[in-house]
């Protein structure tokens, strides 16, 4: 075996173990991106336009980040597999939890990655009226846009609570082991604007 | 670094720098030798880490300590399950675990006796109807895990000590 075989087999041997570990720890897989709403001009039709961004921002809607904490159920879900919440926690009067079982205890006002819990100042569940789990993309859209199921806001409020609320802010920043939201929350905010300026039409 | 101050038990400690990392069981066991409170599963699921936060609206909750930071419990006055027996003696509920037999090995019980004493203050403030009181009793227990007895035991202990006092629990 001569040196330069000898210093391949050497650096692949400590490569490939810690590239293994690193993918491992950081993520079950890559994030996702999202297409710019510029790659949908060639789309004619507005209407079909609208309906196309309005699937492209329904990756982030979908995503284990925002789905769940909008259950459809009293009980949110966890992580990228979406499990149930364990402990088991329930929503409580006010999303916050049960009198026994609040969701700040647990999370904290920033992620604490030494226990790989999430957290955030308004740590919560959004209303049972905002749950989306087990519906279509068309059928979140439908409810998103309904300010009797999308927390009272207007297609403009809409475009802002994307663009600028913390919690949402923290789906592209969830912590060690977490998978973030598509994208940049940037990109999601020019998505939801493009698809209100077009009509904000629902896919089918 | 944090500079973290914390009342424990009516005992204001010293201030002192912890790591932002440290969670309050390390804190607790490790830096002031407080091992009643326990390490169990580290996720939050067992509970048998749970001491008692007391907000100045005179209001108490339990809390994980596995998974929360220490520095997340700066100015904060908790208590331990070593806060609860007064002048070398036990509280009446820890006096009914004991004669109801609710523990065995006995690592649940300071998450048991944190919950149960939230619980108790919690219906002196505001009592309940006793048509009500199981389901109370066991919503305030749940995510508690116990291994060894069951819960059976623990929730019989703690509706003893409520009924042997319903002036004070019930209305």
């Amino acid at each position: 075996m001569n040196y330069n075989f000898r210093v391949q087999v050497l650096v692949a041997a400590l490569v490939l173990p810690m590239s293994v570990l690193t993918a491992y720890a950081v993520s079950d897989g890559a994030p996702e991106r999202l297409a710019s709403v510029e790659s949908f001009a060639s789309i004619p039709d507005e209407a079909t336009r609208s309906a196309a961004i309005f699937t492209e921002f329904g990756k982030v809607l979908t995503h284990p980040r925002c789905m769940n904490c909008h259950p459809t159920s009293d009980r949110p879900r966890q992580g990228d597999a979406r499990r149930l919440h364990q402990p088991p926690v329930w929503r409580g009067a006010d999303g916050y939890g049960l009198p026994a079982m609040r969701c700040p205890i647990c999370h904290t006002k920033a992620n604490f990655d030494p226990a790989g819990v999430p957290g955030n100042p308004i740590w919560h569940l959004a209303p049972l009226e905002m749950g989306w789990q087990d519906r279509t993309l068309g059928q979140i859209c439908e409810q998103i846009k309904d300010p009797a199921r999308n927390g009272g806001r207007s297609l403009e409020a809409l475009i802002e609570h994307i663009r600028e609320e913390p919690l949402v802010s923290w789906a592209w920043a969830p912590g060690y082991g977490r998978q973030p939201a598509p994208g940049t929350q940037h990109q999601a905010g020019d998505l939801i604007e493009a698809w209100v300026k077009t009509g904000a039409v629902c896919p089918n | 670094m944090t500079t973290l101050t914390v009342t424990i038990n009516g005992r204001t400690y010293a201030p002192r720098d912890v790591r932002d990392e440290l969670t309050m069981n390390d804190f607790l066991r490790e830096y002031l030798g407080m091992t009643g409170t326990k390490f169990g599963c580290g996720v939050a699921q067992c509970l048998s880490c749970a001491i008692i936060v007391d907000d100045p609206d005179g209001t108490s909750y339990t809390s994980p300590t596995c998974i929360v930071p220490a520095i997340n419990f700066n100015g904060k006055s908790i208590r331990t399950v070593e806060g609860h027996a007064k002048n070398g003696e036990l509280s009446p509920l820890q006096k009914a675990f004991i004669e109801h037999f609710s523990f065995q090995c006995g690592y649940c019980t300071a998450g048991f006796v944190n919950e149960g004493q939230v619980l108790l203050e919690r219906l002196a403030k505001k009592p309940v109807p006793r048509t009500d009181l199981e389901k109370t009793i066991a919503e305030a227990l749940d995510g508690h895990l116990c291994r060894c007895t069951g819960y059976v035991k623990y929730h019989e202990a703690i509706r003893a000590v409520i009924l042997a006092d319903p002036d004070r629990y019930l209305s």
